[in-house]
């Protein structure tokens, strides 16, 4: 009995001791020396401390706990990761959060997530961080700019995980181009014809019409149709319309692309089935050759590529960005700085010594050590490092078991971690779709509307959203005409959006 | 109060029961509270405001509405009239395999389906009536027609809706038909062999309605189920292009509350749903007993 109570109180000694340590600085050394407290004093290693975390996962299955042991061997704590899959992300947050059973770290899904939790931040429902973070040597690195993007009502709540402005292109399969003599499109037109030859001429050389040009998913924004879009001119969400903001399916353009996507589903230069095709199959369909054209990531390359190969060893890829539609040159939708953020509900959070604490472990993910471990995971293990480089493992499988799952926990991101390793690629199409990647940055279409405000949006803008996905699907399929789309929107309008638009203008406004 | 203490050991078997109704359905239905108010999950049910029927006055007025009472009805009428018949036709017609062997071997056959989630039944009937190389579409092909769009027309929602449910549910819902059957006095069908009577007669005129009071109260509680059309089910078949016919009390409760955090609205529609079905019963109760059958209560 006596055992069991000193062992406690040096629990909380150590717990303390953590907090404290990773509070003033160096956070690998503080982590060191609670463990060696423990053990100095001939105990058994002390009861950790224990933070609750609640991430998106984008993997078919739950990661090994490899990783997670790791985690919590270097910063004292006893991790208890919920992974929830990505289709049902933000139906988990709210349920969790009405039932007030979020955990202490709370991972949001993306910009959008955020912006539904905006009322309940405005509430006080979660921590506000910002004054705290320059307390943290890991976590006061974050951009201010970007900061500011996920702030409401100019305060900052959550903590974010850096990504590329634009990852958006076209993957596609070089060999089916070569051997047609196509090279690389670089207009819509081109894209077209492309496609088009990837029907008609039997690029598989089966002999068999049995190809699909297009792959794509039941997804408008990180499927074909929101790049598709913007490479025709479609402002990205929002877009100024004589000096007015006006949502995106309000401009010409949008029609366009809808028309553009009614052409390639009439001329089955598209999977047929591609508003309720899940991600899975749409890549399978890359995969197993049966189409060779992918709208989306274009780092996702790397890990079609070996996929591809397998079933195909001849099959060889290529990336290509910047595709002319528009009146105004290149574009490419951008997201405002952040993929998604952290936040901190009060519910699971009761003090602010806890907060410290649990801002201490974010600072230590956010460590050069840990943000590392958890991106690139295990050296000799799941990568090598050559000249200072990461040289990913080719056994993509294990790296999508073990360490992918663990990306979506990352705090911060190569621009603000300094020591995150460079990857270096082995494979030149992915070498080539990273430097694309950065080459969108100079023809970014931003949304205005990131940082803005309307009431009714946060109500309903959901559901009012559906109306419009539900209207462009149906218009792209050829169950509505012009008149029919208009009629959706004059719907739109009516139920709410004419409030929406101008509750942006007036914020529109004010932020000039 | 004797009888009960005398009676303990018995009275003590009904309180599992008796909690679990209390815990888990009785209890959650002062949930329902919410409905008339603005509820903020923060704010509790204790501090939210009062708003009165407003919710219900949205619903009321909300233009799918109708869309999604008529398609509520309409799936249900259909599962009744086209699913319900279905298990007692195949228990008749098990019942008249003398084989024990290969009877227990059909039913085993029937029953898989039950087992497999709805996930793995749609995901199936997907891969099949995919545009893009579907087994069916592919057939269809063959045999010289065009190919038909399933999974995204609002035709063919309803068929497939009925057509999976036959799948997954059909064999399993034979078991209390059987068990019915089981149950008839082999007498009977001595007793009308003697007369004369056929396989096909001693069905008509024994086995079925010996089971007949059985059929009855399965309906009134299937009618019970008009609040249950399956939620996970007709979600995976719902897309953008068949919502006009697919979309029910049960997936717009999901999408307006769960995917966008409105737990009153939600509430509300859940609320007059299950009005609906307390009604239905009743209704079905009352003309079964005009029809001389027991009834459930």
């Amino acid at each position: 009995m006596k055992k069991k109570k000193a062992s406690t109180i040096l629990a909380i000694v150590t717990a303390l001791s953590v907090l404290a340590g990773c509070g003033g600085g160096s956070a690998p050394a503080a982590t060191g020396s609670s463990t060696n407290g423990g053990q100095a004093q001939g105990e058994k290693p002390s009861e950790p401390v224990a933070i609750s975390i609640m991430a998106n996962l984008h993997t078919p299955e739950v990661p090994s706990d490899m990783i997670e042991k790791l985690l919590e061997e270097k910063t004292g704590t006893k991790l208890d990761i919920q992974w929830v899959p990505d289709g049902t992300y933000d139906e988990k947050v709210n349920a969790s959060f009405a039932t007030g059973t979020l955990p202490q770290v709370t991972y949001l899904k993306n910009a959008a997530s955020l912006v539904n939790m905006r009322d309940a931040i405005r509430n006080g429902q979660f921590w506000e961080i910002g004054p705290l973070l320059d307390q943290y040597p890991n976590l006061s690195k974050l951009k201010p700019d970007v900061l500011k993007n996920t702030a409401v009502d100019g305060k900052i709540y959550a903590l974010y995980r850096e990504v590329p402005l634009s990852r958006q292109g076209i993957i596609y399969r070089k060999d089916w181009a070569d051997k047609l003599g196509l090279s690389a499109p670089t207009n819509i037109d081109e894209f077209y014809n492309m496609l088009k030859q990837f029907k008609e001429k039997d690029p598989d050389g089966n002999g068999q019409d049995d190809t699909i040009p297009l792959t794509d998913r039941n997804d408008l924004i990180y499927g074909a149709f929101k790049t598709i879009s913007s490479w025709l001119g479609t402002p990205n969400n929002w877009g100024e319309k004589d000096g007015k903001l006006a949502p995106e399916f309000m401009f010409p353009e949008y029609m366009e692309t809808m028309k553009f996507f009614k052409k390639l589903h009439q001329e089955g230069l598209i999977n047929q089935d591609f508003p309720v095709t899940s991600k899975t199959d749409q890549q399978n369909l890359f995969i197993t050759g049966k189409s060779g054209v992918y709208i989306g990531a274009m780092g996702d390359v790397s890990s079609l590529h070996p996929k591809v190969v397998e079933v195909n060893p001849d099959a060889e890829l290529d990336v290509q960005n910047k595709i002319e539609g528009g009146p105004n040159g290149f574009g490419i939708w951008s997201v405002p700085g952040y993929g998604s953020v952290i936040l901190f509900p009060k519910t699971a959070i009761k003090s602010e010594e806890e907060l410290t604490g649990v801002l201490a472990f974010m600072d230590q993910l956010m460590s050069p050590e840990l943000g590392n471990l958890i991106y690139w995971g295990v050296e000799g293990q799941h990568h090598q490092l050559e000249e200072g480089k990461v040289v990913p493992s080719e056994d993509t499988k294990l790296t999508d078991r073990e360490v992918k799952p663990y990306q979506a926990m990352q705090v911060g991101g190569p621009l603000t971690i300094e020591g995150f390793y460079e990857p270096k690629h082995m494979l030149p199409v992915k070498a080539k779709a990273e430097e694309m990647i950065v080459e969108n940055n100079d023809y970014l279409i931003e949304d205005p509307s990131a940082s803005l405000d309307s009431k009714t949006f946060n109500e309903k803008g959901v559901q009012l959203q559906e109306m419009i996905k539900d209207g462009t699907y149906r218009f792209m399929l050829g169950d509505l005409d012009e008149a029919g789309f208009q009629a959706v929107v004059d719907n739109w309008l009516k139920s709410g959006g004419q409030q929406i638009i101008d509750e942006f203008n007036v914020s529109y406004e004010s932020s000039k | 109060m004797r009888r009960i203490v005398k009676n303990r050991a018995i009275y003590l078997m009904i309180l599992p029961g008796f909690l679990y109704f209390l815990i888990f359905k009785y209890i959650p239905m002062s949930g329902l509270i919410i409905a008339f108010q603005d509820y903020q999950a923060y704010l509790g049910v204790t501090g939210s405001p009062w708003v009165g029927l407003k919710h219900f006055e949205r619903l009321f007025t909300e233009p799918m509405f109708f869309t999604i009472l008529g398609n509520t009805l309409l799936l249900f009428f259909l599962n009744l009239a086209f699913y319900f018949p279905v298990p007692i036709i195949l228990a008749l017609m098990l019942n008249e395999v003398r084989r024990e062997a290969f009877k227990r071997f059909i039913q085993t056959l029937v029953y898989i389906p039950h087992f497999m989630s709805w996930v793995i039944i749609v995901s199936i009937s997907f891969v099949m009536l995919s545009m893009d190389r579907g087994i069916i579409n592919e057939l269809l092909v063959m045999a010289g027609f065009e190919k038909i769009n399933f999974l995204m027309s609002s035709e063919w929602f309803r068929p497939m809706y009925v057509l999976q449910i036959i799948w997954r549910e059909a064999g399993w819902g034979t078991i209390i038909y059987l068990a019915a059957m089981a149950a008839i006095d082999p007498g009977l069908y001595e007793a009308s062999r003697i007369d004369g009577a056929s396989r096909f007669r001693q069905m008509w005129h024994i086995t079925l309605p010996s089971i007949r009071s059985v059929i009855v109260v399965l309906l009134i509680l299937k009618i019970g189920d008009v609040l249950e059309l399956g939620f996970e089910h007709i979600y995976l078949l719902l897309n953008s292009m068949n919502r006009d016919v697919a979309e029910i009390f049960d997936t717009y409760v999901y999408t307006a509350g769960l995917k966008q955090g409105q737990f009153s609205f939600s509430t509300a529609v859940g609320f007059f749903k299950s009005l609906i079905g307390l009604i239905l019963v009743m209704l079905a109760n009352w003309l079964a007993k005009k029809a001389g059958e027991e009834g459930i209560y």
